[in-house]
């Protein structure tokens, strides 16, 4: 083919330089071993950021009641933790327990400031559940020196400045205090710059943990506000009763947008979400904490089993298989702990998808408030067990758990 | 049972093709990926109620007229069927400022002619001219692939080829006579391939280039994890195996030097073959130092890390009709010259913004919408000191910088709208894809480092007995249809050298 365009200036023999070109570069190369991955500063700073596991020493604990307390961890240098990890206020951890020798984990809101991470601290409160073997568990061994493995901070219940209004109108119930404990004090300590005004929730001053400190706090700093809201007792300069519409809308700025972030028992949310209903919020304002675990999938209207049966479940993790009995009304992931079969496990929520495995055979039941799944994993078959529930006997494909418990 | 035939380190875009490439062939196969998820960026991710796409801009290379390997004849041969769609338009590329330009470019050869005529009047001759090259390039590869490379017949016979291989985009386009501002359009897409067209080969860009072009730019509905759990059904349909959660920390060679296996979680897996989805740098980091031939550590030392980003998913609370957004894809540049693009890398030089919901309008639930920024980043630009107490700030800077000259440059107020924001710097894909620097575009495909040397000397490089690369990183650069195409090819190079008893 004749040359185009004045492209017969360009010399043919050109081509043959591109090999020498090559070799001639390649030999000016370093005959040395190449970088070490994490001399790359993206690689340090994902590293520190998102550590694998982090290895941590209980080194305080505060009884708040006999059924709640909280545990302060150091890290654990021995155990290869140098440092604690940085995180955003409202992030949680998940803690991976042994009991009798079977694994569990459960996710805990960070307490603590992510300051307090840099001077190596970090603090988790945990309230007694009723037949909740963890907190339990937690409650009635740990004590100081007792060696913790945990993950990285993780969750999104996050103050965003590009997404979330300058005001963060925060409503927390019981325990849903320590993600807004631990937002109050970045703020005060100059890393989270947002209006907070805190709504908090409990049935009687004696219960409301922490409120004394985020006090102190307020009248250090102007960007923050608590009032407190008792559902069974009055007190001046409190609210008495449940956080509803017309305690945000007192205490909510009057004529600027506003978020709402709620944190708390599963009732609350039932209760507080058809309050904000009322008032009228972008759906872009009002951010729910993680739901938490899914129980009774009977109680809803789509259901299609039968929640006595019991089925079996077969759990394939690389070469090894094990059956074991799963309840209608237990999670695949519940099924598994409780059969002593060490599975991957984050929120608990259907969310995060750490727990995402294959479904090769039999049928569950997901909760659509809980389905987190991506598109293309409910069409190929993949489920997250925290929140599957069997409806015939189930086979799962599970990855291995290379950290943790 | 840790004994395999093939074992596949990372379930990149590469990685699972050639894990069901040589699965197919009845090798016992195993796949190991570090993450939980396979696909490497080819992935998704869900906040609040949208998902978002990890990285597809476009796909290019689903079309039964290619004479070469592409997306499609790989996907027919392993029998993954996933529906694409496909956009008709291929961008609007915009340029600021005096010598700039706002122009809607179109897909299939005759519209893409008619939109640059209609942008630059007069161009359209030299233009054609242009892709007219690929016919000769195309013959000229057919040729090579069939008899190697014979210097005598390329000369006589392919003389245009051997020009244009030799030679930058840019050059090429100044010998063509193409109008400058319709060259600066017709590099637009030079940003996919991470190198500015005076330094881009020609070849290169306009093999790139005219896939986009002959066949519309294409995607699936389900986000990239559709291709990629498609790619693990066919691996385990036969009969391969994929565990994720499973790094490999370590290559395992006998006294020979032949590897022989990995060690991922403890656990040692025995294989005939290994073949590294993983950048040749993370494998010799892990493998004894006299395993690796001092050519293999001099090329790596050579070479340049490739491209990486920072990327932007937007989650908005309105309708892009409600938005005023009218464009898949934008390219927005600060300057003609893609040299000063890249350049000004820092300072909106280029950015690429994609709304998926004009593409496919229920890609996200109704009355909203999302957007997609994608803004170049080199290795070595990521702050050195940033702490990990900066970085949310850090990102969030990045993220409003772009926003705002968005909103600007398009008359659309998108800031008030969000929902649902993530950033992700080269730090995200560190930690994702565990790559040097962030890299995603594993190296750069520029000057001496150019596909075609490349290829030339594929089997004379990297020789490390029983290990075979494949992926961005490989021979063929970055992109989609390149780790796949490396991933097929080198599935089928170790079938043929199992079959050999090489």
């Amino acid at each position: 083919m004749a040359e185009k365009g004045n492209l017969g200036k360009f010399s043919r023999a050109d081509f043959v330089r591109i090999v020498a070109n090559r070799v001639k570069a390649i030999s000016a190369g370093k005959n040395a071993p190449v970088k070490d991955l994490y001399s790359y500063a993206p690689n340090k700073l994902a590293a520190a950021l998102h550590p694998h596991v982090q290895q941590l020493k209980v080194r305080e604990i505060i009884e708040h009641s006999p059924d709640m307390k909280s545990f302060i961890f150091a890290p654990d240098p021995a155990k290869g933790t140098e440092k604690l990890a940085w995180f955003s206020a409202g992030q949680y951890i998940v803690i991976c327990v042994k009991i009798d020798g079977k694994a569990y984990s459960r996710p805990y809101s960070i307490a603590s400031s992510p300051r307090d991470a840099l001077s190596g601290e970090m603090r988790i409160t945990v309230k007694r559940v009723e037949g909740g073997v963890v907190s339990q568990y937690i409650l009635d061994n740990w004590t100081g020196g007792t060696e913790v493995i945990a993950s990285a901070p993780l969750g999104e219940f996050t103050y965003e400045p590009l997404r979330d209004a300058k005001t963060v109108v925060g409503i927390a119930g019981g325990s849903g205090i320590t993600p807004f404990r631990s937002l109050a004090k970045a703020i005060l300590e100059g890393d989270e710059d947002c209006n907070l005004t805190l709504l908090y929730g409990s049935r009687t001053p004696e219960d409301a943990v922490f409120s004394d400190e985020i006090a102190e706090w307020a009248k250090q700093c102007p960007k923050i506000k608590l009032v407190n809201v008792y559902s069974e007792k009055k007190k001046r300069g409190c609210e008495t009763g449940f956080i509803n519409a017309k305690i945000i809308k007192k205490y909510a700025p009057e004529d600027e947008a506003y978020s709402i972030f709620l944190c708390g028992p599963q009732a609350m949310y039932e209760f507080a979400d058809k309050e904000i209903e009322t008032l009228g919020l972008r759906r872009k304002f009002v951010r729910h904490e993680l739901f938490g675990e899914y129980f009774h999938p009977e109680k809803n209207e789509d259901y299609p089993g039968d929640i006595e049966k019991t089925y079996r479940l077969t759990v394939r993790i690389g070469d090894k298989e094990q059956t074991v009995d799963c309840p209608a009304n237990t999670t695949l992931l519940r099924a598994m702990e409780a059969a002593g079969i060490t599975a991957p496990s984050d929120c608990r929520s259907g969310r995060c998808g750490w727990c995402r495995s294959q479904l090769t055979d039999g049928e569950v039941y997901i909760p659509e408030s809980t389905d987190g799944r991506r598109m293309a994993d409910k069409i190929y078959g993949y489920v997250h067990p925290c929140c599957s529930f069997p409806l015939s006997d189930v086979t799962i494909i599970v990855p291995p758990t290379p950290y943790g418990a | 049972m840790n004994q395999f035939d093939v074992i596949v380190v990372g379930a990149g875009n590469g990685g699972l093709v050639a894990a069901a490439t040589v699965a197919k062939e009845g090798f016992k196969t195993l796949l190991l990926e570090k993450h939980n998820l396979p696909g490497g960026c080819a992935t998704s991710f869900v906040r609040g109620r949208f998902e978002f796409e990890a990285a597809l801009h476009e796909l290019c290379g689903d079309s039964t007229c290619e004479k070469h390997e592409s997306v499609r004849t790989i996907f027919e041969r392993l029998g993954v069927d996933v529906k694409l769609y496909h956009e008709d338009t291929l961008f609007r590329t915009i340029c600021k400022g005096e010598n700039g330009y706002d122009a809607v470019i179109r897909a299939g050869y005759d519209g893409f002619l008619d939109s640059m005529e209609e942008a630059v009047p007069g161009c359209r001759e030299s233009v054609k001219s242009f892709f007219d090259l690929i016919g000769e390039i195309d013959d000229a590869q057919t040729f090579m692939n069939e008899n190697g490379i014979n210097p005598m017949v390329l000369y006589t016979k392919y003389g245009n080829f051997m020009r244009v291989a030799s030679h930058s985009a840019k050059e090429v386009m100044d010998a063509l006579e193409i109008p400058e501002k319709a060259q600066s359009i017709l590099s637009t897409y030079w940003g996919y391939l991470g190198v500015p067209v005076d330094n881009l080969n020609a070849l290169h860009y306009l093999s790139m280039l005219t896939a986009y072009v002959k066949a519309k730019p294409s995607m699936p509905y389900h986000r990239s994890h559709e291709l990629s759990l498609a790619l693990v059904r066919a691996l385990q349909g036969f009969g391969g195996e994929i565990l994720y959660n499973s790094e490999v920390t370590r290559f395992v060679y006998n006294a020979k030097g032949e590897a022989i296996g990995v060690i991922a979680n403890g656990k040692l897996y025995y294989a005939k073959k290994i073949i590294s989805n993983i950048i040749p740098n993370n494998v010799f980091n892990r493998s004894n130092r006299s395993a690796i031939p001092a050519a293999a550590r001099k090329l790596a030392n050579a070479r340049k890390l490739g491209m990486t980003f920072n990327t932007i998913y937007l989650g908005l609370d309105s309708s892009m009709e409600e938005l005023g957004i009218t464009d898949y894809s934008v390219f927005i540049a600060s300057d003609p010259d893609s040299r000063k693009q890249f350049d000004d890398r820092g300072e909106y030089g280029m950015y690429v913004v994609n709304c998926m919901n004009k593409a496919l309008p229920d890609s996200s639930p109704k009355g909203t919408c999302t957007l997609f920024f994608t803004i170049m980043v080199m290795p070595g630009d990521f702050p050195e000191d940033l702490t990990p107490q900066e970085y949310k700030k850090y990102k969030n800077k990045i993220a409003e910088k772009y926003i705002r000259d968005y909103e600007k440059t398009m008359g659309v107020s998108v800031m008030d709208h969000i929902e649902e924001i993530v950033v992700a710097t080269p730090a995200t894909f560190a930690r994702y894809l565990a790559t040097p620097d962030g890299a995603i575009y594993g190296y750069a495909s520029e000057t001496w480092d150019n596909i075609i040397g490349r290829i030339a000397m594929k089997d004379g490089e990297n020789k490390i007995p029983g290990v075979y690369f494949c992926g961005g990183h490989a021979e063929r650069g970055d992109g989609y249809p390149s780790a796949y195409i490396t991933g097929a090819m080198t599935g089928e190079e170790v079938v043929n050298d199992l079959r050999r008893g090489k």
